[in-house]
């Protein structure tokens, strides 16, 4: 590894992310918060300033750092980005009077698109800080797509590469003109969703600004809402309603939407493997909430909130439009489970997605049919086309570490306190970035009451899961850093 | 019909032969030896190569109605249909031995002006996927726009058509028996004929009436799974397996021995169960319980092998075994040690060319029984006489299998008239044709 490549790409990314700042400074200035104002600007002074520092320090040419980049240099640029990169957001939190720890939290739990928050009283805080978080929800989500569509393909992180069909194979190691391309298009879809939805809310009847922060939270999967009770504080249907359709846009592969828009085609929506078991999915868990619910409330009622919920939690929105902790243990027990399945691949949402699950499932039902046919040839297929068995072992050592993941910061988190519900349920939140738990982390509370080291524990957990768990880990590994270098030549530029 | 055909081979001296009583037929081989196998034909042999104008010229390809290219090497048959083009304007046919013939982009061999081409391994596919489908047939056509069916049945002891003689037996208005096969002589059964347990029948009839025929052979069978299970994966294996894959009601298993090619046939089938094995292995077979199948078909492309496997699955108790054959004089010898159906490649081109080149013309809708009788289609001449069927003069070779009015085929009985101008199909064996053509069709001078 080169450090010289990664603190320069990184200080190139900073950089950009400081302009972000200017869009709540506006927001600020508009709802005359003068104060959150100059909080936004110191935040993206230092932003900016520390970003051209490192892109100094690392000294490459951008075209030329990112042509040269190697697979473990792009693993290390993409965690410390988003490990800095939620440091900077945090300061205008800090700069309102949210701890340290607390804002850290938050600014993760944004740029990771998940959604659990500290907030304890949503009436300290000024619009702008709403907007910051919603922003950093549609930023990390961009961050995301672009992410899972160009960069992790080619790192083959977790079997990553199977899922996007016309990316060429993992073998090629260097980033190409072609994959910014396809990362545009996919943002200007995102971007255009997210028009849509500000449009159809604000028809709804909710606010230009509400309609703003619910539609960001929404395509980023994210799910952070201006509104202590989440979307269930509006009590408007039709907007329920536009929220569970665009959460079922966002919850799916942008890369699939896009094709099956450019060449008017539905069937490559329908007949896509991942979409089929998502829509399933979401069929099914919708079906027995309805049952669990019970249709006291009128049918329409209940299927509108089961639906909700479903797709909040699949999708790993973590919106609410009812206090689902005061739900039956049963219904309850449906969104546990959604919690372990997460959206798709090539979306914002977080969690394990559902075509690793397919996979899964697929390589232990020929794993029980090979005992039955000891000499049959079972390959794992995905749409008509089989998996490499190395990527089939790569999703099932994914899965593993996901729950060695999962049980530490689970143990951890209820080692410092919590009840194993909370525990559980907060650890699956942040790790599959979610947002809203069970009981003390419901969706109407927060994790401010969780002991400080479980909060930073969870932060980590939310970074963790956000990199699909081996992005991290294998930064991590020591071989990584002892083969390290400042550049190519071996020694730092300002030595020379 | 003037009929060019290059390449003295099995197909193309099948062909000769087949096609010799009718039509001027030429062939054109460049190894003079073979030029023997043509001397008892009525068939002019040239020796020369296919590729070559002069000798093409010398076989008079300028007015030849059909040109087929049958040699052994696919470039050499391209380049002979594109040459035969160029000098007339012929039906060109054109054996390959390779599927990128088949259906390329850009709409294959047609560029070369070949209108047919025939892989024998896909003709072969679709005649065992025919045969398989059909339950407890050995041999299964449908012809005259698919209303006309003809199946072929292996009788086993206690089976309900040896119950009583035919007349007895009760058959379906619209199906009949148009021929037993006994100790290797066929004949057309009479009313009083008594069937008896290894005998094979060909019946004929409508498809209503044939499939009360199919459910009365095999009662109980309606609408039951069919395991099928294929030893070898080569390229007939690969087209049976993936033609049997469209049909839901069709469990597949197939047997491929080769690690690499197993996986490719996984990777390429969605259906199918892909047993990385020898078929001629009985441990093997035995333990995926290959003896339950109800139908084996054995396409290794080794004879010795194929018969082994094949063998070893009707041992194992399998009730119906098709199995390809690569040598014709293997044949007869498969059928006489328990095959049920021999089929071969070649022999599946031969049958479709035959098809391709006399079904305009005189309609000869089917070959059975390895060339030993033919079905096929004529109309009746204006100056016949109407009369009954049963004054005719029951042949033991020959019987009229059913008249075909307008989209309609009538299975007929004795008393049924014959009239002239109406279309038949008739059943003969091969000795018989000319008779039977003649006694209808002869205007008299």
């Amino acid at each position: 590894m080169r450090y010289s490549l990664v603190v320069h790409l990184c200080g190139v990314l900073i950089r950009l992310f400081g302009a972000m700042f200017l869009a709540p400074l506006a927001v600020a200035v508009y709802y005359g918060e003068s104060s959150d104002a100059v909080g936004f600007a110191v935040a993206g002074v230092t932003t900016v300033i520390i970003g051209h520092l490192m892109r100094l320090a690392g000294g490459t040419s951008a075209e030329d750092a990112v042509e040269r980049m190697r697979r473990v240099e792009g693993l290390a640029v993409v965690s410390a980005v988003w490990l800095i990169v939620a440091h900077l957001a945090a300061i205008p939190f800090v700069w309102v009077g949210v701890g340290p720890i607390d804002a850290l939290f938050e600014a993760m739990s944004g740029l990771t698109t998940t959604g659990a928050t500290i907030l304890r009283d949503f009436a300290d805080h000024g619009r702008a800080i709403f907007f910051w978080r919603a922003l950093t929800h549609w930023v990390g989500g961009m961050g995301v797509i672009a992410l899972f569509v160009a960069i992790l393909p080619r790192l083959s992180i977790g079997g990553r590469e199977l899922f996007f069909a016309e990316a060429p194979g993992p073998s090629e190691d260097k980033v190409s003109p072609q994959i910014r391309r396809t990362a545009a298009l996919l943002w200007r879809l995102y971007a255009g969703l997210t028009l849509v939805q500000v449009l159809a809310l604000r028809v709804a009847g909710m606010s230009w600004f509400d309609a703003v922060c619910h539609s960001m939270a929404t395509l980023a999967a994210g799910g952070f809402s201006p509104h202590p009770l989440s979307v269930g504080g509006y009590q408007n249907p039709a907007a329920e309603w536009i929220i569970v359709f665009f959460m079922f846009i966002a919850g799916a592969n942008f890369a699939l939407q896009y094709r099956a828009l450019a060449r008017r085609d539905v069937r490559i929506l329908v007949f896509d493997d991942e979409f089929r078991a998502y829509a399933g999915v979401v069929a099914v868990a919708t079906g027995l909430l309805v049952l669990a619910l019970g249709t006291d409330d009128g049918v329409l009622t209940t299927v509108r909130r089961a639906l909700f919920q479903t797709l909040s939690i699949l999708t790993t929105t973590g919106f609410a439009s009812v206090d689902f902790q005061l739900w039956s243990e049963q219904a309850k027990m449906v969104l546990l489970v959604l919690m372990f399945i997460g959206g798709c691949a090539g979306s914002a949402s977080g969690g394990p997605k559902v075509v690793r699950h397919v996979v899964l499932a697929r390589y232990t039902l020929q794993a029980l049919r090979r005992t039955l046919h000891p000499r049959a040839v079972l390959p794992v297929k995905l749409g008509g086309r089989v998996v490499p068995e190395e990527i089939v072992q790569v999703v099932v050592v994914f899965f593993l570490f996901y729950l060695l993941v999962f049980s530490i910061c689970t143990g951890v988190v209820v080692a410092l306190g919590a009840d194993i519900v909370t525990g559980i349920t907060a650890t699956i939140a942040c790790l599959g970035n979610i947002g809203p738990g069970f009981n003390q982390v419901g969706p109407m509370a927060n994790f401010a009451d969780l002991h400080p080291l479980s909060r930073v524990t969870l932060t980590l957990a939310m970074w963790i899961g956000r990199l699909e768990v081996l992005t991290v880990l294998v930064v991590l590994r020591p071989e990584v850093w002892r083969s390290g270098q400042w550049s190519a030549d071996g020694r730092p530029r300002f030595a020379r | 019909m003037r009929i060019v055909i290059v390449g003295g081979g099995q197909v193309g001296s099948s062909l000769a032969r087949s096609l010799s009583a009718d039509h001027e037929v030429f062939v054109i081989d460049h190894d003079p030896d073979v030029g023997d196998v043509f001397q008892s034909m009525n068939v002019e042999f040239l020796h020369g190569s296919g590729t070559n104008d002069e000798v093409l010229a010398r076989a008079g390809v300028a007015r030849c109605d059909f040109f087929v290219a049958a040699t052994g090497l696919d470039e050499v048959n391209i380049v002979a249909c594109a040459l035969a083009n160029r000098l007339g304007q012929p039906q060109t046919i054109c054996l390959v031995s390779r599927a990128e013939f088949l259906a390329g982009a850009g709409g294959g061999l047609t560029a070369f002006g070949i209108n047919r081409v025939v892989w024998p391994e896909a003709q072969l596919a679709a005649d065992i996927e025919r045969i398989v489908t059909a339950p407890g047939a050995i041999d299964a056509e449908v012809f005259a726009g698919g209303i006309m069916r003809l199946l072929e049945y292996r009788l086993d002891e206690g089976s309900p058509l040896t119950a009583a003689p035919v007349s007895g037996l009760h058959l379906p208005r619209g199906a009949l028996i148009v021929a037993v096969k006994r100790a290797g002589r066929m004949f057309v059964p009479r009313g009083t004929t008594q069937l008896q347990a290894g005998d094979k029948v060909i019946v004929m009839g409508t498809p209503d009436a044939m499939q009360a025929v199919e459910s009365r052979v095999h009662p109980g069978r309606a609408g039951a799974r069919l395991q099928v299970t294929i030893i070898g994966g080569g390229d007939v294996g690969f087209q049976l397996a993936q033609r049997l894959e469209q049909l839901p009601s069709i469990d597949l298993r197939i047997l491929e021995r080769g690690a690499e090619r197993g996986a490719m046939l996984a990777a390429r089938l969605t259906r199918a169960l892909v047993l990385n094995g020898d078929g001629t292995d009985l441990e093997f077979l035995e333990s995926e319980n290959v003896g339950r199948s109800d139908v084996l078909v054995s396409v290794i492309d080794n004879d010795e092998r194929n018969l082994l496997a094949s063998l070893l699955g009707r041992q194992l108790g399998v009730p119906k075994v098709i199995t390809r054959v690569g040598r014709p004089a293997n044949l007869r010898l498969f059928e006489r040690v328990g095959i049920d159906v021999a089929i071969s490649a070649r022999g599946a081109a031969v049958d479709s060319i035959l098809h391709t080149i006399t079904g305009g013309a005189t309609s000869l809708l089917a070959v059975v029984e390895h060339g030993e009788a033919r079905v096929f289609e004529l109309t009746v001449k204006p100056s016949f006489e109407p009369r009954p069927l049963k004054s005719m003069g029951a042949g033991e070779d020959a019987i009229v299998a059913a008249i075909l009015r307008g989209d309609q085929a009538i299975v007929p009985r004795g008393d049924d008239p014959i009239h002239p101008g109406d279309r038949i199909v008739v059943f003969c064996t091969q000795d018989a044709v000319d008779r039977v053509r003649e006694y209808f069709t002869r205007q008299a001078s």
